[in-house]
């Protein structure tokens, strides 16, 4: 088996956490014989071998952050330039996001399912999981913590040939947190997490209060 | 103030808009951003993280954000692709991000990002071509969420009268 895989994320390689977790499911897709080749959507130079791919393989994965409750608009314009396949190639999807509960990804899903038909593409289901906003900011074993799970969600794939098994259903987590844990994180938010992202925000050189409001 | 962004180049819709606008004396500020250069969110981060507020991709995006702040109702007319709004439609949802902060609350039992400015902006979409509808209508109903405010519809280019009730 064969896959393509394009990454859907507009962010540079180096920076997208949809890279990092491509790293990991490919790694456990391929254990066992399954090639694929990817591209990045970020990179405009790749766009025309990846129209070329799009049209040349039956087995195609997108994997994509969440933009605004759907597609982000840079993959959209790339999408925007195939024909439909009417041929019975297979589409599936991994969908990421910051935000940690499963809920917060469904309305994403329910595009996908539209596009993959839109596109003439037999639909293999979503790979839904969101709490992978730290990646970038993560390295080794703190990332791999993050990352790692995806690699057996890659065996998974090469198994079944698509998202569709309980395993794949389970990995999303929770659709929504239970009350206790919501006061607990909520209760994070305003002290730890606010901290820790004005820590990140001082290397990234910035000077101002987070809530600055430039246009008031 | 009611704000319209026209991502299509069709400006016969928008001076449709402006007479019957001005027939109900609604105050409205229209975008023709067909002509504007706007670019896609690369996802940066640096208006939650380096520059707040402010978007790093310097274009011409940064009228419709000094805008939007001050808007009651943002209203995007979009071309349509793959049964959704075009990339020029989304493109103006997803560079946003700057209304709101990096910080996190829950509403209700969802987590949100705490919004930078007071204004909360409904949001409408005005359609030219095939969508899935009921789909759009969702969506529209998610997007608002990241205003803290509420969608006021998905309407088709020829259902112009009907989206004008909604602007007041």
């Amino acid at each position: 088996m064969h896959v393509l895989i394009i990454n859907g994320s507009p962010r540079v390689k180096a920076y997208s956490n949809t890279d990092k977790i491509l790293e990991k499911f490919t790694a456990g897709m391929s254990e066992n014989g399954v090639t694929f080749e990817q591209y990045e959507v970020a990179d405009a130079k790749q766009w025309e071998k990846m129209r070329e791919a799009y049209y040349n393989n039956s087995r195609i994965i997108i994997a994509l952050p969440l933009y605004v409750e759907c597609i982000p608009g840079r993959l959209m314009e790339f999408l925007e330039t195939l024909e439909p396949r009417n041929d019975g190639t297979g589409m599936a999807f991994i969908l990421q996001s910051g935000f940690a509960e499963g809920i917060q990804l469904r309305c994403g899903e329910a595009y996908l399912e539209i596009l993959a038909r839109k596109l003439g593409c037999e639909y293999q289901g979503t790979l839904v999981k969101g709490d992978n906003f730290s990646i970038r900011f993560f390295e080794g074993e703190q990332r791999d913590r993050v990352t790692e799970p995806y690699t057996e969600m890659g065996r998974e794939y090469a198994k079944n040939g698509d998202f569709k098994s309980e395993a794949c259903k389970r990995f999303t987590g929770p659709e929504v947190f239970p009350a206790h844990i919501r006061f607990l994180v909520g209760l994070l938010q305003k002290t730890f997490a606010k901290k820790m992202f004005k820590k990140i925000a001082g290397n990234f050189g910035c000077t101002k209060a987070l809530d600055y409001r430039p246009y008031s | 103030m009611i704000l319209i962004v026209n991502t299509t180049s069709d400006t016969a819709v928008t001076e449709e808009l402006k007479r019957c606008l001005e027939e109900r004396s609604v105050e409205a500020d229209i975008v023709e951003a067909a002509s504007l250069k706007i670019s896609h969110c690369i996802g940066c981060n640096h208006c939650w993280l380096k520059t707040p507020g402010e978007c790093s991709i310097k274009d011409d995006y940064e009228i419709i954000l000094k805008k939007v702040v001050h808007a009651d109702q943002m209203w995007v007319i979009s071309d349509t692709a793959l049964g959704f709004i075009d990339h020029k439609g989304k493109n103006i949802f997803d560079r946003i991000l700057p209304i709101a902060t990096m910080y996190l609350k829950f509403v209700g039992d969802q987590m949100r990002h705490v919004p930078r400015y007071d204004q909360r902006t409904d949001v409408g979409i005005i359609y030219s071509g095939d969508v899935e509808k009921e789909y759009l209508e969702r969506w529209t109903e998610r997007a608002a969420l990241n205003f803290e405010s509420r969608s006021l519809g998905v309407f088709a280019k020829d259902e112009l009268k009907e989206a004008v009730s909604c602007m007041c």
